[in-house]
């Protein structure tokens, strides 16, 4: 098992630190979920671990060989970024062809005839300029880019963005198939965490520039609950518990709990339920800045 | 093959759960191979190692055996040990649900004899 991870990373944009110190260990073999809302660092935690943007501090390492300029190292990475339809020189003229024949170039176990049926079965056109595709047919061609380049750890930007719900179904079945039947690793972000939330064995979320879970999906969902009922008695349920996202109505109140490992005495007086990935990561996310 | 997973329990569990009432209503029966952990995770869009985890459960409960570099079966007599299994949790899972609710609406005892009674004839 190889691992891809990062030490002490920081990320300054002039003023502003977008990454604090993020310690990250990526075991290859597994499928992980990034979850963040917009500004959060995930994409520049992703181009840092993949050496296409520089850290301010701190090292990334595959196998303990540093990754920065390190073809060797690189070549067992894909990270397929969103494509933009502008560049800094105008529209992006390039023609799908092209662009994914960079693929080819660029990852050696790249899988020409995986390729072409990927292509197929998005009905992608390949003669077409990049600035000339729909939103769905960009999200397809990183998808395409990324399936296809067969890299051991391959890792996706919000790969599902443009796409309608049947290509995104048929997105997430291409990644168990891939997954089931080579074990590649594949960390994939999105804000559609409700659909995509029970393919992931690992789950990472990143708020504000910082780690607040890394953790095997299950596990994290078996710890945590939504307790409501009358509000003395959710507050003396859950006391000593760490709580999120207070609401209430009335007398009646409700609050995510994520305890330390599950908890199965929880006071009669009081509803508890299993909650989602979604609503857990909003529970935790929704207080913590004051903007948007 | 029901298609929807809840969010009431993990995941892992409710697959186990799905085999099993696949089990108690014949639709797997004995010795009969039961899909595999990718055919599982394709259908139910889980991980892999959910869907295998869901397996494994049975396994220990010996409920599904393994036959080497063929897949997974049921064990004879698996339903039966379902159903016994079953039969424990029933007190816990059902009937105290239902009289709970019946105090909270205000069902009394006798009229609630006399709903089950009326509709025992199964």
């Amino acid at each position: 098992m190889a691992t891809l991870s990062g030490k002490n990373i920081v990320k300054k944009y002039g003023k502003d630190t977008v990454l604090k110190n993020v310690n990250i260990d990526i075991e290859t073999g597994k499928i992980y979920g990034l979850i963040g809302r917009n500004g959060a660092g995930k994409t520049t935690l992703l181009s840092i671990l993949t050496a296409q943007n520089p850290a301010t501090e701190g090292e990334i390492t595959l196998d303990g060989q540093p990754v920065w300029e390190n073809e060797a190292s690189l070549s067992r990475i894909c990270y397929s970024r969103e494509i933009s339809p502008v560049t800094m020189f105008g529209p992006n003229t390039l023609k799908v062809k092209d662009y994914l024949k960079l693929g080819k170039t660029f990852y050696k176990n790249w899988d020409q005839e995986y390729a072409d049926e990927l292509i197929k079965m998005f009905n992608l056109d390949v003669k077409k300029r990049v600035h000339k595709l729909s939103k769905g047919m960009l999200s397809a061609v990183t998808i395409i880019l990324a399936l296809a380049s067969k890299a051991e750890i391959t890792i996706l930007d919000e790969p599902v963005a443009g796409l309608d719900v049947i290509a995104r179904e048929q997105f997430y079945k291409l990644v168990i198939e891939e997954y089931a039947s080579t074990g590649r690793t594949f960390i994939i972000s999105t804000h559609i965490i409700e659909e995509a939330a029970s393919l992931f064995e690992k789950v990472i979320m990143i708020d504000d520039g910082q780690i607040v879970i890394e953790e095997n999906t299950d596990d994290l969902l078996a710890r945590a609950y939504r307790v409501s009922g009358e509000d003395v008695q959710v507050d003396e349920a859950v006391s000593g518990l760490k709580v999120y996202h207070p609401e209430s109505v009335g007398r009646n109140k409700a609050v995510t709990v994520l305890a330390d490992s599950p908890v199965d005495n929880f006071s009669d007086s009081v509803q508890v339920e299993p909650i989602s990935l979604q609503n857990l990561f909003y529970a935790m996310c929704v207080d913590g800045r004051k903007e948007a | 093959m029901q298609g929807n997973l809840g969010e009431d329990k993990s995941i892992y569990i409710q697959i186990s759960e799905m085999i099993e009432d696949e089990i108690l209503r014949d639709i797997l029966r004995e010795e009969e191979q039961v899909p595999s952990t990718t055919e599982l995770s394709k259908f139910y869009k889980i991980n892999p190692a959910t869907a295998a985890k869901g397996i494994n459960l049975l396994v220990d409960k010996d409920i599904l055996y393994k036959k080497r570099g063929i897949g997974m079966f049921v064990r004879e007599g698996a339903k039966k040990s379902i159903q016994e299994t079953r039969k424990k949790g029933f007190y816990d899972n059902y009937v105290k649900a239902i009289i709970s609710e019946a105090k909270l609406i205000g069902i009394s005892k006798e009229e609630l004899k006399k709903m089950i009674d009326s509709n025992l004839d199964m």
